[in-house]
C-alpha cells in the first residue's frame, strides 16, 4: 500500500485513518470489557461495587453525546475533539495503572497485560486522531477539552478494600469510555467518509 | 401478608436506543397487589417512576428513546404494595451501553443458483432487523449462518460478518436443509436465531469440482 515501510512524507487517505482508527478503538473496547470482566469476577463478584462507582470518572467533567440523536446532531468537529479529549485524559491513569499493576505480585498477568496493551493502544490511536483532525478540519484543535485524574491515591493508599475499589472505579470507566471513543470514531467514519450512510 | 420481595429478572436493548426491564413479582401474600418501578440515573438525585408498564406485558417497564441515556448507570428498584404492606427488591444496576440484545434478522430466502460457468450454489439473504440503525455507525451488525439436512443432528455454522448474503457450496444433493440466521452488535449479545427456513437442494447438485 502507499504507505508500506512508513516513508516519511507519506498521507493515508481519510478512509484509510478513520479504517484503521475504528479497527483499534473496537480492539481497545474489547480488551478493556476483558479486563473489567475479568477484575469484577475476580475480586468483585458479590461485593456491589458498582454502586460505588456511580458518578466516579474522572471525565464525566466532558460534556458527552449521552444517546443516538445527541451523537448524531453534534458536529463532526466538536465530536473529534471529544474523541481527543477523553483519549488525553485517560494518559496520565493508563500510565500509573500501568506501572501501579506491574509491581503488584497479587495482579494476574493476563490483567497487567491488558492493562498494557490498552496504554499501548490508546497512544497509538491518539497519534491517528491528531492525523484525521489535521485532515478532517485542521483549525478546530481545542485542548481545553480535557479531564485531569487526581486517582492515584485510591489505587496506592488505604486498606485493600478501599485500593479495589479504586481499581474497579478505574476498569469501569475505562470500559465506558473506551466504548464511547470507539461509538463515536464509527458515527465519525460513517458521516466523513461515507457522507452519513454506511 | 404482606407481599414478598420483588426479583429485577433483566434488562435488554434491541437498537441501543430503548430499553426494557422485566421483575419476576414475588408471592403477593394472597391480596391484591400493587408493583412500582422507580429508577435514578447517575448524576441525578431525582427519583423517576417507570414511564411505560403496558407495551412490554406484564411484569416489564419500558424505556422508550425519551428515557433512555447511553453510558450512564441507571439505578433500578421495584416495590410490591398490598394493604399489609410492602416490600422492595434488591436495586439493579444497568447501563444500556452493555445490554444489546437485538431482534434476530429477517425475511431470510433461500434460492438455488446454477451460474453457467461455475458450480452450483445455495444462496441465502435475509434482512437486519427492523428499528436497528446500522447505517450510521450508531451499531454495526454481524450475522451468523446455521444449516443442517432436516434429519441431522449436528448444526454447520458460518460466519457472514456485516453481509446480509451468503453462498453456500457443498451441500448433499436431494435432500432437506434447514437455515437459519442470527445477530449480534458489534458490542452486546447474540440474537435468537431467526426463522427457520427449508430448501430441497436438487439431486443434480454436483457436490466435487467439475
Amino acid at each position: 500500500p502507499a504507505c508500506a515501510g512508513g516513508a516519511a512524507n507519506c498521507r493515508l487517505s481519510l478512509q484509510d485513518l478513520f479504517t484503521r482508527a475504528v479497527a483499534l478503538s473496537d480492539n481497545i473496547y474489547k480488551v478493556a470489557e476483558d479486563a473489567f470482566r475479568d477484575f469484577q469476577k475476580t475480586y468483585a463478584t458479590g461485593r456491589e461495587f458498582i454502586s460505588r462507582a456511580i458518578n466516579s470518572c474522572h471525565t464525566s467533567s466532558i460534556p458527552t453525546p449521552a444517546d443516538k440523536d445527541q451523537a448524531l446532531n453534534t458536529e463532526s468537529g466538536t465530536l473529534l475533539n471529544m474523541v481527543r479529549g477523553l483519549l488525553r485524559s485517560w494518559e496520565d491513569p493508563l500510565q500509573h495503572l500501568t506501572t501501579t499493576v506491574r509491581d503488584m505480585k497479587e495482579f494476574p498477568a493476563d490483567m497487567i497485560r491488558r492493562v498494557q496493551e490498552i496504554e499501548y493502544k490508546t497512544h497509538q490511536l491518539r497519534e491517528g486522531m491528531e492525523k484525521i483532525i489535521k485532515q478532517v478540519e485542521p483549525g478546530v484543535i481545542n485542548d481545553d477539552i480535557f479531564a485531569a485524574w487526581s486517582g492515584l491515591s485510591s489505587l496506592q493508599e488505604g486498606d485493600k478494600n478501599s485500593r479495589l475499589v479504586g481499581f474497579y472505579n478505574l476498569f469501569h470507566c475505562l470500559r465506558r469510555d473506551t466504548n464511547k471513543v470507539d461509538n463515536y470514531l464509527k458515527i465519525l467514519k460513517c458521516k466523513v467518509v461515507h457522507e452519513g450512510s454506511c | 401478608s404482606s407481599p414478598g420481595k420483588p426479583v429485577i429478572l433483566k434488562c435488554r436493548s434491541p437498537e441501543k436506543e430503548t430499553f426494557t426491564c422485566w421483575w419476576n413479582p414475588g408471592s403477593d401474600g394472597g391480596l391484591p397487589t400493587n408493583y412500582t418501578l422507580t429508577y435514578h440515573k447517575e448524576g441525578e438525585k431525582i427519583i423517576h417512576e417507570c414511564p411505560d408498564y403496558q407495551s412490554r406485558g406484564p411484569n416489564s417497564c419500558f424505556f422508550s428513546k425519551k428515557y433512555t441515556s447511553i453510558w450512564t448507570i441507571y439505578v433500578i428498584t421495584v416495590t410490591a404494595t398490598n394493604q399489609m404492606g410492602s416490600s422492595a427488591s434488591d436495586p439493579h444496576y444497568v447501563d444500556v451501553t452493555y445490554i444489546v440484545e437485538p431482534n434476530p434478522p429477517m425475511n431470510l430466502t433461500l434460492d438455488i443458483k446454477r451460474p453457467e460457468d461455475r458450480k452450483p450454489y445455495l444462496w441465502i439473504k435475509w434482512s437486519p432487523p427492523t428499528l436497528v440503525d446500522i447505517r450510521s455507525g450508531w451499531l454495526i451488525l454481524q450475522y451468523e449462518i446455521r444449516l443442517k439436512p432436516e434429519k441431522a443432528a449436528e448444526w454447520e455454522t458460518h460466519f457472514a460478518g456485516q453481509q446480509t448474503q451468503f453462498k453456500i457450496f457443498s451441500l448433499y444433493p436431494g435432500q432437506n436443509y434447514l437455515v437459519q440466521v442470527r445477530c449480534k452488535p458489534d458490542h452486546g449479545f447474540w440474537s435468537n436465531w431467526g426463522h427457520e427456513n427449508i430448501i430441497q437442494i436438487p439431486s443434480d447438485f454436483t457436490v466435487n469440482d467439475t
